[in-house]
């Protein structure tokens, strides 16, 4: 069925204005409703997947109005990720019941599931529009509905942690919105196709690199790379745990498909070249992997930890784009997705932890590796992964991306990528001690019960994906090389 | 310098941009950053829907008599849509600022490092 793909984003955006209506009087009602419409997303997702690996990319037309006048949707490789986006949110909203009735105040809940289908329907349409002005609204969408997020659990820091986060996003949003005004006023287009085109034959560089400046930082900071990161790990760990997974696993990924999105406009034009900002990104995308490894060693907060780990792991994923090889792009693209999956499981079991024991510093902590160890099984997993040892889904990435920089012949990034991963190894080395070799701080600690079975399932099964996702690497790399096939052969 | 002086439409948002920025980053009280954000988003709008301008160009409304050339209509369908945006981001972040206000007594950001 042809009508697939504008379903997809679309259905959970009337979902979601249709849940406080559907669950006024009813609030338990608002979690099934929100489960079941992600569930129909995944399974729109996977359908749109399975068909762009057999056919390729495919474009609609909404409302029958032809591009470049109408509204294109297209669904291409790294599209795709819309079906990582939806099956995490799906295992985060299963999450979410019993961690949420604790963490936020009752009146809020419907809200709370009203604005994750909003954040999940921007994702999706972010990821397959095909028109700039588009995904500018849905990145607004997106970005609105995540900064409510951040402080819809309340308490003191919450509000101020939102507001950092709106004032960054807001910015930089107004950046990216100026530079697709620029886009327009030269070539008089919005589609991405046609922008592209038209832009081979515009001569005035000075506002073609102002637009290329401009979407690069907006992007940036939207991702949370290294300088521009500020807003990011308090945004990040003071929001309820969930939150903490859909914002460090995919929101922040958004940045970087925006600039895989923009970058290839430039690709034909003559008048600029984009050699000398993949060497920017990369410099950045390098000084982030070791920054944020260095402040995730000295947390002690687990989730503050896990926040500035993302900062460290956005610098490999631009780190790639930079590098700018077949094999450094595949890397990249390939690390977008895994992180997906090792971010989400990592927040989602530190926040099965947090709840059952209601600590979340590392020496509140020790101990629990007897009293949830599956829980915190799954947890180490996840660091693993996040480490990069062989056989998990992290390892993949970053493996690309080092090859990617010999190849390139900078074999001193390849190096940045070897001690990236060393410095992670030793916050893992502290959780480990802390969890199962330290005596308890705290006497309850060993009278902590095991998660409840809708948390415990939702981590074990990102648990195993991260597994699963390093054995199984071939299928990504194949499936993301014709888009990396273009995106480098055209640059 | 002749386009500069042509442009000198775009040259003044760029400017308004630069001082709604400056505003977000130098000025402690959160109310006026939000202020700056919106003088900032402001310049944007503007800055777009002039680029719909054509020269000698008349509203873009087909009828009986009417010529061209018409001054682009899209730009302003866009931008309303971004006054709907911007308007919600400002909402949320009145409304976050009520909350910080209960929470901590204070607006001005070197003061709520303090409160953290």
């Amino acid at each position: 069925m042809a009508h697939w793909l504008p379903l997809a984003p679309f259905v959970p955006l009337v979902a979601a204005a249709l849940t406080p209506a559907l669950a006024r009087g009813r609030p338990g009602w608002a979690r099934g409703w929100a489960v079941a419409m992600t569930a129909f997303c995944t399974l729109a997702t996977a359908l749109l997947t399975r068909r762009v690996i057999e056919e390729g990319p495919f474009s609609y037309v909404l409302g029958g109005w032809a591009a470049p006048w109408g509204i294109e949707l297209r669904f291409d490789e790294f599209s795709t990720a819309a079906l990582f986006i939806s099956f995490i949110m799906l295992l985060v909203l299963v999450f979410s019941g019993p961690y949420v009735r604790r963490a936020v105040p009752g009146p809020r809940i419907v809200w709370y599931y009203t604005l994750l289908l909003i954040n999940l329907g921007g994702m999706l349409g972010f990821v397959v529009t095909g028109d700039l002005f588009n995904l500018f609204v849905f990145m607004e969408l997106v970005a609105v509905s995540s900064y409510a997020l951040i402080a819809v659990g309340g308490g003191r820091t919450a509000a101020l942690a939102a507001f950092k986060y709106l004032m960054a996003g807001a910015v930089s949003s107004a950046l990216i919105l100026f530079c697709i005004g620029v886009l327009y006023a030269l070539t008089g287009s919005l589609n991405m196709g046609d922008v592209a085109q038209r832009l081979a034959v515009v001569e005035s560089r000075a506002p073609m690199l102002l637009a290329l400046a401009g979407m690069t930082a907006g992007f940036l900071v939207k991702a949370g790379l290294f300088p521009v990161h500020v807003w990011l790990p308090d945004a990040h760990a003071i929001a309820p745990s969930p939150i903490n997974a859909v914002s460090s696993a995919l929101v922040v990924k958004l940045g970087i498909i925006g600039l895989l999105r923009v970058l290839p406009l430039f690709d034909a034009a003559d008048a600029v070249s984009l050699v000398p900002l993949y060497e920017v990104l990369a410099w950045l995308g390098g000084i982030s992997i070791v920054a944020g490894a260095f402040f995730a060693i000295f947390q002690q907060d687990i989730k503050l930890m896990l926040a500035y780990s993302t900062i460290s792991n956005i610098g490999y994923i631009v780190l790639g784009l930079g590098l700018a090889g077949q094999l450094a792009v595949t890397g990249a693209g390939i690390h977008v997705l895994n992180h997906a999956l090792i971010k989400a499981a990592l927040f989602l079991a530190a926040g099965a932890m947090i709840h059952r024991s209601g600590y979340r510093t590392l020496r509140d902590l020790r101990g629990i590796g007897r009293a949830m160890p599956w829980t915190t099984f799954a947890l180490l997993i996840g660091v693993l992964a996040i480490i990069g040892l062989p056989p998990t889904a992290g390892f993949l990435g970053k493996w690309y991306i080092a090859l990617g920089a010999l190849e390139a012949g900078r074999p001193g990034f390849a190096v940045v990528v070897l001690a990236g991963a060393l410095l992670v190894f030793i916050y893992f080395a502290r959780m480990l001690n802390a969890f199962y070799f330290r005596t308890p701080t705290h006497e309850e600690m060993l009278a902590v019960r095991e998660a409840p079975a809708s948390m415990l399932g939702p981590v074990l099964v990102l648990a195993v994906l991260c597994v699963l996702g390093g054995l199984f690497g071939r299928w990504p790399v194949n499936l993301i090389a014709p888009a990396v096939g273009r995106l480098v052969g055209g640059g | 310098m002749a386009g500069l002086w042509q442009n000198i439409d775009y040259a003044a948002f760029v400017v308004l941009f630069c001082i709604g920025l400056y505003i977000i980053i130098a000025k402690q009280n959160l109310i006026k950053k939000l202020l700056g954000l919106n003088i900032m988003e402001t310049a944007v709008f503007a800055f777009i829907v002039t680029a719909g301008m054509v020269d000698d160009g008349t509203a873009p409304i087909v009828g009986p008599g009417a010529t061209g050339p018409f001054a682009s209509p899209l730009p302003h369908a866009l931008i309303l849509t971004g006054i709907v945006v911007a308007v919600s981001i400002t909402a949320l972040a009145l409304s976050l600022i009520i909350e910080i206000y209960r929470q901590c007594g204070t607006l001005e950001a070197d003061e709520l490092k303090g409160a953290e």
